[in-house]
């Protein structure tokens, strides 16, 4: 990717949203271990430990991807330069669209970071019931498992990040890839951490919505970019060694095939419109295939949003609600294991979640928060050693039984009183 | 080898004191050949003979060449270069200039006497076809030179580029093409003597020869150098110099020069002759070109041919400052052309080469037809064409024509039926962004007694000025010898003294029964017009320019790419507010499900 010689998007977004991702499971865990450990005064050594462990497990975890990251992209640029570099623009239009797939995949994603966070709620509390309710687990995981858990998951979340990098990044310059790493690390931590403190929900989504959207453009561009990027290898093919003695001038692109041409602003050479290019998908020589490109990439996103909605909110789109009846069962794109559940619901309850789109919500500083305001509902494992003993796993079980009543609240229409318990069910 | 052709006999038949009629019946077919010994080749030979015979006449004789095109599937024409051809321009052999093309099966008769001395050449002036083969030297013998009695033997070299594929091919695959954006010339793949190579040009001790060189190329010019051997330059282009020493001479395509070499004393030794190409004239050097071509002054012909030595330097006779035998001064101008060379690329992607913005494209009517079919209207230039890029040169003027190349590369221009005097040449300009022009307040450096030749070049981003007298009513061309870039359209046209034509000179029946022949048309205006000469609708004309930046469809896009963009994100703005509304309720059923449905992934 040509974003610049010193940052790459790609790069910085992909960190960006591992780090986010491992830095809620993080402060999960914290605001589990803060609200079901650190209130009991007598138990704050315990509760420092199991604080330690968290990071511990982390820090280990991270420490490992880094080395591994290490000696992967260095391999990468090592192994893959010679193999690249022979047919350079082929592979960056192969990156570029790789790369666009990839943000595209993510990005609607980080919208339902709450969704996110609630999964990641249900994954740890299944975690822990397992581990607390078989005693044939090793004393080692059990002690341990507030380590474990943080040391798995950033490792999983930065393999995976080293894999996207890898993918993404081979044809980007080197020098670009330690400044996107940080600042991506940097800005998804503060994000997590502004999430453990309970930030305004509100901002925080704002945040997101425009984050989002710009990485979208980035997408949108990069796809383009990636047809571009074949047309001008076909076209280097004809050519030959000119293409590049020619600049920004006639001949530097396929007349039959061209839908403007300036000779200027070429984001090959100008820094400036370099990063016009890496963000709009700026080409001072544009083609039908990169054009094409980009407004079918934003008819896809329209679409891919549409249906989405639709998913979770069946009667959003009257003339769908057909469709969905039908096809709802093949094209699961959401989240939601319980379709049949959701594709049940008469578009009359779809209906009044739109009429009533509960504003209150919205003034409510700390909906989802894990802070002190929904401390007092975990009141059934307040006193229980969560790494250990027996009872937890009945308090676990009373906790499963409160659930089951989630979905009466639910099926009543009463979104507060929903959220207010599934905030609380830890 | 062909070495023994170059031998040519001592200018023979000095018996004849009177004008002779020289005939010469060429059938003009293809030919296999292998000159570089790399590549067999089909060649467009005469009379089943690759390479061409030379036309010998003495002056003022008449020649009479009768051309039959057995190609079978190539047009073809005979341009015999440097010829003055005064009194019969329809002789001069420039297809679309001052006749229609020779169709397979046809036959033409090209018949003018020859009123000048020295070095020339035919060629085909077609299409392109010259560099595959029909081009040949053209010699006249004069009894009265002066430098008559100081050599023993006359004889001649002729240096070439090669190009194994065919020049139609080239040209529709490799160089007139999108493709081929910058216009980059294709490289030729051999230099040739004599139309062969390592060839050993026979010589006896202490004797002078008279060589006359000619570059019979496409493209490249050549340095051409005898190994410890000096020589005397006594004509160029047909036009007797002071005998002036060199060591080397630069001779670009077209161009002639002839030297009188003495031999040493001794026959102990062979020494080396070599032409090289002006690598500067190519885009490229491929690793496997082998860019200069070796021939031996064959003292001994057993003994040793040993390998040229390396040269440091070219250092060439600048034939600027060459002293014409007839002195004249530089004349003083009448009227005066000014052109800029420059090579851009039009609408269909295609390099082209201009003077002047106008890229030369052939008239429906050779200029000379229309000359002789549009009465009083003939002195307008308008009825040429507007491709042809013509002007009407008034009788008995002195027309200047200053050329300022704004292409960073060499240029031989030639001009038909005219020897020029060479007022000023610049150097080149020292980097390709800034053009040398020629500046009348600011005038460089005038020789007292120009240098005349019919072929010069201009330095990379240099200037010339040329002058000659408008004495030879014709239609005369003036252009780039580099046969690549008069397909490019590197050239204009030259209509002198319309009247006098029309009143002294007439077009064969065989020269409009090959324009039948063809069906191409052979009267009225550019565009085949007879009724209205100003009516131009259906000439030939350059293709449109390139479209400058935005044009329509390039707003219409870059609008829809934004309306889409917008939409897009307005849509993502949508979900993720909607992210508030679905959430909880997600939420919740997440955790409603059994526990250990825990390895779904985000």
């Amino acid at each position: 990717m040509t974003n610049s010689e010193l940052f790459d998007v790609s790069v910085f977004f992909i960190l960006f949203r591992e780090t986010l991702e491992a830095s809620i499971i993080i402060s999960v865990l914290l605001a589990f271990l803060k609200q079901g450990v650190g209130s009991a005064d007598e138990d704050l050594t315990i509760y420092r430990k199991l604080v330690r462990q968290v990071w511990f497990g982390a820090l280990l975890g991270f420490s490992i991807c880094l080395v591994l990251g290490g000696i992967c992209v260095a391999a990468w640029y090592r192994l893959g330069k010679d193999v690249w570099s022979a047919s350079e623009d082929i592979w960056e239009g192969v990156f570029c669209i790789m790369a666009g797939f990839i943000i595209s995949y993510m990005g609607l994603a980080m919208l339902r970071l709450n969704k996110m966070k609630g999964k990641w709620r249900h994954k740890i509390a299944d975690a822990l019931a397992q581990t607390d309710g078989r005693n044939s687990i090793s004393t080692f995981s059990s002690k341990y498992a507030m380590a474990i858990l943080p040391f798995v998951t950033v490792l999983r979340e930065s393999i995976e990040a080293i894999v996207f990098i890898g993918g993404v990044t081979l044809s980007a310059s080197p020098k670009s890839v330690p400044l996107s790493v940080v600042a991506g690390i940097l800005c998804g931590s503060a994000l997590g951490y502004f999430i453990y403190q309970g930030g305004n929900h509100m901002r925080i989504q704002v945040f997101l919505i425009f984050s989002t959207c710009f990485l979208y453009l980035v997408a949108a561009s990069l796809m383009s970019r990636g047809v571009w990027y074949f047309e001008n290898y076909e076209w280097s093919q004809l050519v030959g060694d000119d293409v590049a003695e020619v600049g920004s001038g006639p001949g530097s692109y396929d007349i039959r095939r061209s839908v403007w041409h300036v000779n200027c602003c070429n984001p090959l050479f100008d820094g400036g419109w370099m990063i016009f290019n890496a963000l709009f998908g700026w080409q001072n020589s544009a083609t039908y295939g990169s054009v094409l490109m980009y407004n079918l990439y934003w008819i896809a996103v329209i679409i891919a949003v549409c249906v989405m909605l639709h998913k979770e909110n069946p009667g959003y789109f009257p003339i769908l609600f057909k469709y969905q009846m039908v096809a709802s069962d093949e094209i699961d794109l959401t989240l939601t294991p319980s379709v049949a559940g959701s594709s049940a619901r008469t578009s009359e309850e779809s209906d009044l979640i739109v009429i009533d789109p509960s504003f209150s919500r919205y003034s409510d500083p700390n909906p989802y928060g894990m802070g002190s305001s929904s401390s007092h509902l975990l009141s059934p494992v307040d006193d229980n050693d969560i790494a250990s003993g027996p009872s937890s796993a009945t308090s676990l079980g009373t906790n499963r039984a409160s659930l089951e009543s989630i979905h009466d609240v639910d099926a009543n229409s009463d979104p507060l009183g929903a959220s207010v318990l599934a905030s609380a069910s830890y | 080898m062909r070495a023994f052709s170059l031998l040519a006999t001592l200018a023979a038949s000095a018996t004849a004191a009177l004008a002779a009629t020289v005939q010469y019946d060429f059938s003009v077919d293809w030919v296999q050949a292998n000159p570089d010994g790399d590549y067999d080749r089909t060649f467009i030979g005469i009379n089943g003979e690759w390479p061409p015979p030379p036309i010998k006449c003495k002056i003022h004789d008449r020649v009479i060449v009768n051309v039959t095109n057995n190609l079978g599937n190539e047009p073809t024409a005979l341009h015999f270069h440097g010829i003055f051809m005064n009194g019969t321009n329809a002789m001069d052999g420039p297809v679309g200039v001052t006749q229609c093309p020779v169709p397979p099966g046809s036959n033409i008769i090209y018949n003018f006497t020859v009123d000048q001395p020295g070095m020339y050449w035919y060629h085909s002036h077609f299409g392109g076809q010259y560099p595959d083969g029909l081009r040949a030297p053209f010699i006249v013998y004069d009894d009265d030179e002066p430098f008559a009695g100081q050599y023993d033997e006359d004889t001649y070299l002729t240096v070439s580029d090669y190009y194994h594929q065919s020049i139609p091919w080239l040209t529709a695959n490799k160089f007139l093409t999108l493709i081929n954006p910058t216009g980059a010339e294709p490289i030729p793949d051999a230099a040739l003597f004599n139309d062969s190579q390592n060839i050993k040009f026979k010589v006896e001790p202490n004797k002078t020869y008279k060589i006359r060189i000619v570059n019979m190329g496409a493209l490249v010019s050549q340095y051409i150098w005898f190994e410890d051997h000096d020589f005397k330059i006594v004509e160029v282009d047909g036009i007797y110099v002071e005998p002036t020493d060199a060591s080397m001479i630069y001779i670009t395509v077209a161009q002639r020069y002839t030297i009188l070499l003495t031999t040493k004393n001794s026959t102990d030794k062979n020494y080396p002759m070599i032409a090289s190409f002006d690598t500067d004239m190519m885009d490229t050097i491929p690793e496997d070109l082998v860019w200069n071509v070796t021939g031996w002054l064959t003292y001994d012909d057993n003994g040793d041919f040993p390998e040229p030595t390396l040269i440091d330097q070219y250092d060439f006779y600048d034939d600027f400052n060459l002293v014409p035998f007839e002195k004249e001064e530089p004349y003083e101008p009448d009227y005066s052309i000014t052109v800029e060379v420059a090579m851009k690329n039009l609408g269909n992607g295609v390099n082209y080469a201009f003077f002047n913005d106008i890229t030369y494209v052939a008239p429906k009517v050779p200029t000379l037809y229309t000359v002789m079919s549009s009465g009083n209207d003939s002195t307008d230039a308008t009825i040429y064409g507007s491709n042809t890029h013509t002007y009407v040169l008034g009788y008995q003027e002195v027309v200047e024509i200053v050329l300022n190349n704004f292409d960073p590369g060499k240029h031989p221009f030639h001009l038909h039926g005219h020897t020029f005097q060479v007022i000023e040449r610049s150097g080149a300009s020292p980097d390709d962004a800034t053009t040398l022009m020629y500046d009348p307040a600011n005038p460089g450096t005038v020789n007292e007694y120009p240098m005349r030749r019919d072929t010069v070049y201009v330095r990379p981003n240099g200037y010339f000025v040329l002058r000659f007298k408008s004495d030879n009513p014709g239609v005369w061309f003036f252009h780039c010898h580099i046969e690549w870039h008069l397909a490019q359209g590197l050239a204009l046209t030259l209509v002198e003294a319309p009247a006098e034509i029309q009143s002294n000179q007439a077009i064969p029946e065989d020269h409009y029964a090959a324009c039948k022949a063809g069906g191409y048309a052979y009267e009225g205006n550019a565009a085949g017009n007879t009724v209205n000469l100003f009516d131009l609708k259906g000439e030939k004309l350059q293709p449109k320019p390139l479209p400058a930046g935005f044009t329509a469809r390039g707003i219409v896009a870059m609008v829809f790419s934004c309306i889409s963009a917008f939409v897009g994100m307005g849509c993502i703005t949508w979900y993720g507010l909607s992210d508030l509304k679905t959430t909880e309720r997600e939420v919740a059923e997440i955790i409603g499900e059994p526990l250990d449905d825990s390895d779904e992934s985000k």
